[in-house]
């Protein structure tokens, strides 16, 4: 047996052993769901009610709001005021990055959980905003695949922090992909160890996918599209500052990787799609992300 | 949260251009061929405005005047250009591009010319303004010269239309300004101290070589050959689409195979050009000739 899969049976049976396997707050799955419809149709109350079931999150919501990030003049002193000042959109983004930030280990010799979230919520973003640019089917299925694609970080941040630690550091060092650098020390990426969660979370079908095989995802099955998408978004932010705490040095063409091919098939649009201009919007992103997770992280 | 794709805002309603401002457009446009897009007038109009002040000029009206007729209209005429042209630049100011030339591309091509018996490196600084760029690119590919770069002969090719800008560049002493992200040991190791000033030494102005060129001169643009690599930063701004296109086209037959376009930091060609295609490095973007494989594979 090589190191390497001796280091994923060694994760197999942890990850069956803990009995204290990372949970995600009960409220956050229904939350998230309620959260992904059309605007229009949903009701300020009923997010109230749901917050206001997790003392923490709706602590969070309301400091917050309360904080410069969101500069009101009169102080919220509500959930239902605190839920109206910072908008469906960053309620389930802190509500979401409540849930894993507490989950993760606060070890910053490796892989910065701050950094981490910073990449995830910036994926999101992109994968929202290239979903709706090239008429994908579900920006807000788009933007939770972004958010959720790196769960096995987590898992290996928090089942094997030594192992995971040496992955970084020579993904550092010689500035490849992370998944590259996991491989080879843990004979596994995160996309592995990040579907065992998936599914032990009973994660919907095609996030499951996307956590899978987001870094090749012509081996995806039902949801090519969705994962390719991912791809992409992840492959732009990684490039951009948004990454892992370290630079890949490489050069990427997104119109060369397997997900633009798989993606055409699904959008016309993305033929004449100004990835330039997504770029240098990324910048945009990239002071946004940063505020709101640090700001989160403080809290 | 809210998408930022919107947030890009222009400079406003504005009031309608001064005809006499379109005028001098025109002008510009059809000697120069460069071209100032209505949100770039107001730039145009700061530049007209420096000359007038030197000619002690009132108004636009009279300005246009002195460059579409009588014996001083083609003097003036490049004076303005030169105003026009003057870029803001400094040593070193795009890292991110300039750590993708030295870690990226130029082991790139050093592979990509692995077959080839000579040992040549052609860079051309496209629109050189005041020579802070390929001199930066000299200290660049010195700082290489015994590692990646060793038996490797470099060439830089330095233009641009202004031949102000281009007087300074080859003077090569620069104040704090434009020095101002200069390191320290660069400083002592490619520059003299002249009073108050920088001044490039031997060894940093050695293999570049500036000449006057108008990137609309078709004759000429096909001449530049071979080359590796093509910075031209903020500089095709102010070109209108139609000439963007020729310039564009040119540097792509002027470019070797495997070689790359760099533009300013936040330049694009989209809409412009179809045959180059944009890669990512980490914090900037290039663009390469069209499919070919890249170096090191592919990988997500």
């Amino acid at each position: 047996m090589t190191p390497a899969t001796a280091t994923k049976q060694v994760l197999l049976q942890r990850l069956e052993g803990l009995r204290q396997i990372p949970t995600i707050p009960a409220v956050l799955a229904p939350l998230l769901r309620y959260l992904q419809q059309p605007v229009e149709q949903i009701d300020v109350q009923k997010v109230t009610d749901l917050i206001s079931q997790d003392k923490s999150l709706a602590a969070q919501c309301l400091q917050m709001a309360n904080s410069p990030l969101f500069g009101r003049a009169q102080p919220v002193q509500s959930l239902r005021g605190a839920v109206m000042s910072l908008g469906f959109h960053h309620v389930s983004d802190i509500a979401m990055s409540c849930g894993v930030l507490n989950m993760l280990p606060s070890d910053k010799t490796s892989l910065d959980p701050v950094v981490f979230w910073e990449h995830s919520l910036g994926c999101a973003l992109v994968c929202r905003h290239l979903a709706r640019k090239i008429n994908f089917s579900d920006p807000g299925k788009a933007y939770l695949a972004g958010l959720l694609h790196d769960l096995g970080i987590i898992v290996n941040l928090w089942v094997l922090p030594k192992e995971f630690r040496a992955a970084w550091e020579i993904g550092k060092a010689e500035g490849i992909p992370l998944h590259e650098a996991e491989l080879r020390v843990l004979g596994f990426s995160h996309s592995e160890s990040g579907r065992l969660l998936a599914e032990r979370w009973e994660l919907a079908p095609e996030l499951i996918e996307v956590v899978s095989h987001h870094h090749f995802p012509e081996k995806a099955s039902e949801h090519q599209g969705l994962v390719a998408l991912v791809q992409l978004a992840d492959l732009l932010c990684r490039m951009s500052g948004l990454n892992y705490g370290y630079i890949e040095l490489r050069q990427v063409s997104l119109m060369e990787e397997s997900g633009f091919a798989v993606l055409e098939k699904h959008s016309t649009a993305l033929k004449d799609f100004d990835w330039a201009r997504l770029t240098f919007e990324l910048d945009s992103y990239m002071d946004e992300v940063h505020s709101l997770v640090r700001a989160i992280y403080r809290t | 949260m809210s998408s930022a794709a919107s947030i890009r805002t222009g400079a406003g309603a504005e009031a309608p251009a001064d005809p006499e401002l379109v005028r001098i457009r025109d002008v510009i446009y059809k000697a120069a061929g460069i071209f100032h897009p209505d949100t770039k007038l107001r730039l145009l109009q700061d530049r007209c405005g420096r000359r007038m002040k030197e000619l002690g000029m009132a108004s636009l009206r009279e300005y246009s005047e002195r460059i579409t007729a009588g014996p001083k209209a083609q003097p003036e005429l490049v004076s303005l250009l030169n105003e026009i042209t003057i870029g803001e630049t400094s040593f070193f100011r795009n890292q991110p591009q300039l750590e993708a030339l030295r870690r990226i591309v130029i082991p790139n091509i050093i592979q990509a010319k692995a077959h080839i018996p000579i040992r040549r490196l052609r860079i051309w600084s496209a629109g050189c303004s005041t020579g802070e760029e390929p001199y930066t690119l000299r200290m660049l590919t010195l700082e290489e010269a015994s590692g990646q770069l060793r038996d490797w002969s470099i060439e830089i090719l330095a233009t641009d239309l202004n031949e102000r800008s281009l007087a300074h560049a080859q003077e090569g002493a620069y104040g704090s300004y434009s020095t101002r992200n200069l390191a320290p040991a660069y400083r002592g190791k490619y520059f003299t101290e002249h009073g108050d000033k920088l001044q490039v030494n031997a060894v940093t102005r050695s293999n570049i070589s500036f000449s006057r060129l108008n990137l609309s001169d078709d004759s000429r643009m096909t001449f530049m050959k071979s080359l590796d690599v093509i910075f031209c930063c903020n500089v095709l701004i102010y070109f209108d689409l139609a000439s963007k296109q020729r310039v564009i086209q040119h540097f792509f037959n002027n470019l070797l195979p495997h070689g790359y376009l760099f533009l300013g930091h936040s330049e694009s060609l989209y809409g412009v050009n179809d045959d180059f295609r944009l890669v990512h490095f980490p914090g900037a973007t290039a663009y390469v000739k069209g499919d070919r494989a890249i170096p090191g594979g592919k990988r997500s």
